[in-house]
């Protein structure tokens, strides 16, 4: 415990946990807290000892104070009773007709918490025509779809999208809401947050329920990617939380699976709402893949960024049926569009193989990548984090490396063919 | 025109690391930055004034030294700049954010009327998307997000192309809106000398939560539904194995593939069976 030259005990930061929010300044009643390369340090010979800073402090352990004191329980802004929310709800959202991809994982983890918390998966679904997206969705794991069909609800409006989301919360009262991080999503689960003044963690890539107090733990990247976070929420339902596309696995299809479908009314106004005058949808031949759903992702980075070397590394991906991705740096050189980029700012992949060539493997690139099935990386520098991490680290430069790799492979393919 | 910017200081990111040894965070010398997503959108909001007339207010939530970020937004022609700052504010998550933010925009908009928001579309450090319809409802404007062009404005109504799942949509709304920028909405113009100069001796204004007649339960961390619980470094993948192509070049190479096609067989298998296909 360490204490100062009048003898008294006194609180000391722990730089490597502490998260620079600044809260600690503004309670402490000496003002000894200042900021110092992002991190917060207390002055020991002014601190009084009084333990204020460690009872604002968000992060557990990040100050150190041993003087028992007892901590006083956070004041809810709004209480709200709990109990009576109950299940984990997804919200279903429809593309082209039929549920997204990234419902129907968020499907599956839902069935996950549901269990730990020994209680039912809702589906909250508005749209128009969505009878045979609720059928899926009660074959990929829900118990009870709630649906809002309504031809109004058959183009994408936040606010007619927030408000049947809110009215769908405050009918069925879940304790916890899943939404997909797609453009949509994100955009829906901002309103609907606001609107009922509960908490929303966006991009989490884990999700658990703690064993004590049953709350749903939902870990996210912050910082850019360069540490992760566990965040609560502890006194308002429901308990909101958006994932991306590929971070949680798609679950079995069960279409023997039984469930129930209620159809809800819903009342929106009608006047003044934004219209949609056109969409022009993206197509392939405008050169954009969907790089998410590629097998296997050649996967440029900076160390490869040259346009002489684009149409080998793209015959390598041909040659194992994938496409071509690249790290931001190689956005940032304007070699490739900004659709093809993996990470943190970009997409999250999860292919069967990926393989890195120049890319260092940058913690906001890696966030983007841990989902992959195997890693093959190839760079000049065998200390790269990339190489570290790989499944298989080829130490080369790319140009030499590359060439031998697309022979080999040839082989291979020809071999394979031959034995029909 | 009244256009109101929200514009966040955010710690340059690409410094934040992770010590591996001792898993702790390593952040000697980070600098802040004004969010770059934030000054597209100061870039377009004066852009628009430009074409239609106007001003141009941009407004942060933060410590003291975000004013720096506020001056970034004045060199490149934002009118005024408004800090908020208050020990009340601090440790807000994105609900409290929001409504600190929409507060001063009722505020603003009493002084007067605002016709359009623009918020950066997301923040560098982490936050996503969130703030800006956030503040669009609380303040009851129609909300415009991923917006890639302003399209133009006419009869009280904007049209913009929004960047959505597959592909955009040209839409209108009434004004008032809020938009969020995407990168590809303006590029940011440098700043010139006498701006910079104005940007310097600009006396920013500091607003707390009695300015802006905010209830105290919902600022900061008491009007914050979210807290963070723990913090660490992320996961990491155990490595591999290595081949050193740089020495025994052809044969390491021969090597992996060797190993690849041993290790993982089936999948190796299905994968060259797909791609066939995929070629004919
Ligand atoms: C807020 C924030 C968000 C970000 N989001 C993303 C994101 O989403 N995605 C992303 O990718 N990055 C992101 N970044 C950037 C990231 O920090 C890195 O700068 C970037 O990923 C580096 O790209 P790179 O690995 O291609 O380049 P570098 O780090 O420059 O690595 C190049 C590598 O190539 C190797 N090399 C050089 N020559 C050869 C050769 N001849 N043969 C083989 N190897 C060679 C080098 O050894 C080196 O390891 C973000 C940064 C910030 C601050
Ligand atoms: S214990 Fe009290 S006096 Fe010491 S740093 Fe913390 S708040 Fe300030
Ligand atoms: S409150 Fe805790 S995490 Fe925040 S700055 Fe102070 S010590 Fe760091």
């Amino acid at each position: 415990m360490p204490k100062n030259s009048k003898g008294r005990e006194v609180a000391e930061v722990v730089p490597g946990k502490c998260i620079g929010c600044q809260l600690c300044i503004g309670e402490c009643p000496t003002n000894v807290i200042t900021m110092e390369d992002g991190v917060a340090v207390i002055e020991a010979e002014g601190c009084i000892g009084c333990g204020k800073c460690v009872d604002v402090c968000p992060v557990e352990g990040a100050i150190l104070f041993e003087k028992q004191r007892k901590k006083k329980a956070p004041k809810a802004a709004v209480a709200c009773p709990i109990e009576e929310y109950k299940g984990v709800a997804v919200f279903i959202e429809v593309q082209n007709g039929r549920g997204a991809e990234v419902s129907w994982e968020l499907m599956g983890k839902a069935r996950e918490l549901a269990q730990k918390l020994d209680t039912r998966v809702f589906g909250f679904l508005p749209g128009y025509n969505i009878k045979s997206v609720a059928k899926e969705a009660i074959a990929y794991g829900c118990d009870i779809v709630y649906t809002l069909d309504d031809p109004l609800l058959e183009t994408y409006l936040s606010k007619v999208y927030g408000k049947a989301l809110a009215h769908l919360c405050q009918q069925v009262k879940p304790d916890i809401l899943l939404l997909g991080a797609t453009p949509l999503g994100r955009d829906v689960s901002s309103v609907v947050a606001t609107q009922l003044g509960t908490g929303l963690t966006a991009d989490c890539t884990g999700l658990d329920i703690d064993p004590e107090c049953r709350l749903l733990m939902m870990t996210r990247p912050t910082f850019g990617g360069s540490i992760m976070a566990t965040i609560l929420c502890r006194n308002h339902r429901p308990q909101m939380s958006t994932v991306r596309p590929r971070v949680m696995k798609l679950p079995e299809k069960d279409m023997q699976r039984r469930g129930e479908i209620k159809k809800l009314g819903f009342e929106a106004a009608r006047d003044s709402l934004p219209q949609v005058l056109e969409f022009i949808p993206r197509t392939a031949e405008a050169g954009e893949v969907d790089i998410t759903r590629a097998p296997v992702l050649v996967v440029v980075g900076k160390g490869a960024c040259d346009s002489k070397s684009l149409p080998m590394l793209e015959e390598l991906a041909h040659l194992l049926g994938g496409t071509i991705a690249c790290s931001r740096a190689v956005i940032e050189a304007g070699l490739l569009p900004y659709p093809r980029q993996v990470g943190q700012t970009g997409k999250t992949v999860a292919p069967k193989i990926y393989i890195g060539v120049g890319v260092s493997g940058a913690v906001q690139h890696l966030v983007g990548i841990q989902g992959s099935d195997k890693i093959i990386a190839i760079n000049t520098d065998s200390q790269a984090p990339l190489m570290q991490i790989a499944d298989y680290a080829i130490v080369g430069d790319y140009q030499q490396v590359v060439p031998r790799l697309i022979e080999g492979i040839k082989v291979r393919t020809e071999k394979e063919a031959s034995k029909g | 025109m009244h256009i109101v910017c929200c514009v966040k200081q955010v710690p340059d990111t690409t410094q934040v690391k992770i010590d591996p040894e001792t898993n702790t965070l390593i952040r000697a010398g980070v600098e802040s930055i004004c969010n770059p997503y934030d000054l597209v959108a100061v870039e377009a909001a004066v852009q628009l004034v430009e074409r239609y007339t106007g001003r141009v207010t941009v407004i942060s939530m933060g410590p003291p030294q975000a004013e720096s970020a506020l001056r970034e937004c004045l060199s490149i022609g934002a009118n005024e700049a408004i800090l908020l700052s208050d020990r009340a504010f601090a440790g807000a998550d994105t609900l409290a954010t929001s409504y600190t933010l929409s507060q001063a925009i009722t505020k603003i908009n009493a002084a007067e009327p605002v016709d359009l928001i623009i918020c950066g579309k997301q923040a560098i450090d982490g936050d996503t998307a969130q703030t800006g319809p956030g503040i669009a409802t609380w303040m009851g404007y129609t909300q415009l997000t991923y917006v890639s062009e302003i399209i133009g404005i006419e009869n009280g109504n904007i049209t913009v192309r929004r960047e959505i799942e597959g592909g955009c949509e040209v839409i209108q709304g009434r004004l008032p809106a809020m938009l969020t920028a995407e990168l590809e909405l303006a590029s940011i113009r440098y700043a010139t000398l006498p701006e910079l100069i104005r940007a310097l001796r600009y006396e920013v204004k500091v607003w707390g939560a009695k300015d802006i007649n905010a209830a105290p339960e919902k600022l900061g961390l008491k009007g914050s539904p979210t807290s963070v619980r723990e913090i660490f470094a992320p996961p990491v993948r155990g490595g591999g194995i290595s081949f050193d192509a740089k020495e025994k070049k052809e044969q390491a190479v021969e090597d992996f593939l060797g190993a690849l096609f041993t290790k993982e067989k089936t999948l190796m298998e299905e994968i060259l069976i797909k791609a066939s296909y995929a070629q004919e």
